[in-house]
């Protein structure tokens, strides 16, 4: 993570330093703040190109802070809890955070989840200028509409099509069941589930190397699907 | 009854001094009135007496106001008057009548102030545990971090505190799931899943201790396998499964983790060739703080990981079993209920 610049908003001094340890390992430079309004002060302020939100500050609710962060600009947001419930994290990531880790984490853990939120601001500035997206043998062009594995072409269906570029648009991001009903089939549809379910099945047949062992499309109990670039 | 308490006892005495205080009062305005009154009214007033009492002081004010209401009765309203004697016979069914009704309300009374308190405990101590289980995760993250440095710096008692920590937080993870589901205040969403995905999760999140161990997982694939039941309840049970599986058998020898259908279900199979469970046991390993008999007792483990799963099978409409495995080795089968996909999926778009 060579000079990437850092916020973390935490109370709790030991975990900052956890966090300032793990950024640190990997090159890049560490602003703190112990409260939501010194915060938001400091990320308007730094513009940093990442920030580590803890959901427990005392000035603060936590959902309030995230979405206050990702009006400010489109800096990828890792939300630290120590709440593990499903239906919390996906309304943080529906409120517009990035990435979530339950407290405790690994320290390798958190390296690797900041890494992969550095490296998915990158690739979404590449992936923007219309360049394919290529991860694990697998090449996604979105201009072309085509999907190749190893230079062999895979035939999607438009359903398949459409939830592939979902997911990938947004890769090393978690989107959640309700956005990826929304983006696919449209809100009229009562029980997506289903076809969330069997799509999903039927596109990781056909670009993942072993169905049972995806590293491409992740899933993440409870809450979604993240397409991910594994690291290279 | 336990012993009583000085604050008990005080509370009855003063029921017992105010319900016949009550009485009185009560008697004596009734027995003006006593022309054109009754016996069933009288009844009714002195039964909501003893309920306002019972609800009040407790069970025992309350008996004794019905006793002492039962004899005032028949002492003042029940002819000849003024006599605990009874002209007509069919009083003496309004007298026991009332006399029952008295005892059996404020037994009913009591049991029902028993049982909101029992419930009371049991949301406070949820309550407590939950506070536990969030207020221990902040410092548990700093001595995980500050272990895995020590770990880092060459030092193993560094990786121990890891490992124990991680084990801590998954015990009172378990403790309060246990408590959860056992007071039935467990959220559950059923809905449509694919076994595809729950192996593919339950690998991943079992990645971390199966290193270096091969596990064999197949699933029926035609036509696609699915079922309604609670993703993360399930990927919880099968990675438990899992999770023994890789703790109890051998380091060389593979885990068959196999899903196929059955009917109107979908089975979920994880095999060991591990030492398997003493005949005789198969139900009593599904119990909280299991030990297997005659074993020393096991660090890595409180013994509360299959009670849970099998918990938590149960909840979504399923059930979780141990068969021997033929050749040696434990078989667990988790068994919910399946859904016809292609049933279910005529109009997909």
């Amino acid at each position: 993570m060579p000079s990437a610049r850092v916020l973390v908003i935490e109370d709790d001094t030991a975990i900052r330093s956890v966090v300032r340890a793990a950024v640190e390992a990997d090159g890049g430079r560490v602003f703190e703040a112990a409260t939501a309004a010194a915060g938001l002060q400091l990320a308007a302020a730094e513009r940093p190109d990442l920030i580590v939100l803890d959901l427990g500050l005392p000035d603060a609710d936590g959902r309030d802070v995230c979405k206050r962060l990702r009006a400010q600009g489109p800096v990828p947001i890792l939300v630290l809890s120590a709440r593990q419930q499903d239906t919390e994290k996906a309304t943080l990531l529906d409120s517009g955070a990035d990435d979530y880790l339950t407290k405790p984490f690994s320290t390798l853990e958190l390296r690797a989840r900041l890494r992969a939120q550095v490296r998915r601001a990158r690739m979404l500035r590449v992936t923007e200028q219309g360049a394919p997206l290529r991860a694990a043998g697998l090449t996604v062009d979105f201009e072309l509409r085509s999907v190749r594995r190893n230079d062999q072409e895979i035939h999607l269906t438009p359903t398949e099509w459409t939830l592939l570029q979902a997911l990938a648009r947004d890769v090393g991001r978690t989107v959640t069941h309700d956005q990826l009903f929304a983006r696919v089939w449209g809100r009229e549809y009562g029980d997506a589930q289903k076809y969330l379910r069997v799509y999903i099945a039927q596109l990781r047949r056909k670009i993942e190397g072993d169905p049972l062992r995806p590293v491409l499309i992740v899933t993440e109990p409870g809450v979604g699907y993240r397409f991910c670039a594994p690291e290279p | 009854m336990g012993a009583r308490s000085d604050g008990e006892r005080r509370v009855v005495w003063q029921g017992i001094l105010l319900g016949a205080g009550l009485l009185a009062a009560t008697t004596a305005l009734l027995v003006h009135f006593r022309d054109h009154l009754g016996a069933v009214h009288v009844a009714l007033v002195y039964l909501l007496l003893v309920l306002l009492v019972s609800a009040r002081f407790g069970r025992i004010p309350g008996m004794l106001l019905s006793a002492l209401a039962f004899l005032v009765f028949n002492f003042y309203f029940i002819a000849p008057y003024r006599t605990l004697l009874i002209g007509n016979p069919a009083d003496w069914l309004v007298l026991f009548a009332f006399l029952a009704t008295g005892f059996t309300a404020a037994q009913l009374l009591y049991l029902a102030r028993r049982e909101a308190a029992l419930r009371e405990a049991a949301r406070v101590k949820d309550e407590m545990l939950a506070a536990v289980s969030h207020d221990i995760r902040t410092p548990l993250t700093s001595i995980r971090a500050v272990a895995h440095e020590v770990a880092q710096d060459g030092d193993e008692r560094g990786l121990a505190i890891e490992e124990e920590t991680i084990r801590l937080t998954q015990f009172v993870e378990d403790l309060l799931d246990l408590s959860r589901l056992r007071a039935g205040g467990l959220a559950m969403a059923p809905a449509i899943n694919t076994a595809d995905d729950v192996v593919g999760a339950a690998l991943q999140r079992i990645a971390g201790i199966a290193v270096g161990r091969e596990i064999r997982a197949a699933v029926e694939s035609e036509p696609l396998l699915a079922g309604r039941f609670d993703f993360t309840h399930t990927l919880r049970i099968v990675a438990n499964l899992l999770e023994n599986a890789v703790k109890y058998s051998p380091a060389s020898s593979p885990i068959d983790f196999v899903v196929r259908r059955t009917g109107e279900l979908v089975c979920f199979e994880v095999a060991d060739r591990g030492p398997g469970l003493p005949a005789g046991q198969e139900d009593a390993v599904f119990s909280a703080f299991y030990r297997p008999p005659n074993t020393v007792p096991d660090r890595r483990s409180a013994g509360l990981g299959l009670a849970l799963a099998r918990g938590l099978a149960e909840l979504q409409g399923g059930t979780l079993t141990y068969t021997p495995r033929e050749g040696g080795g434990s078989r667990f089968t988790l068994r919910l209920p399946a859904v016809d996909l292609t049933r279910e999926f005529e109009q997909a778009p």
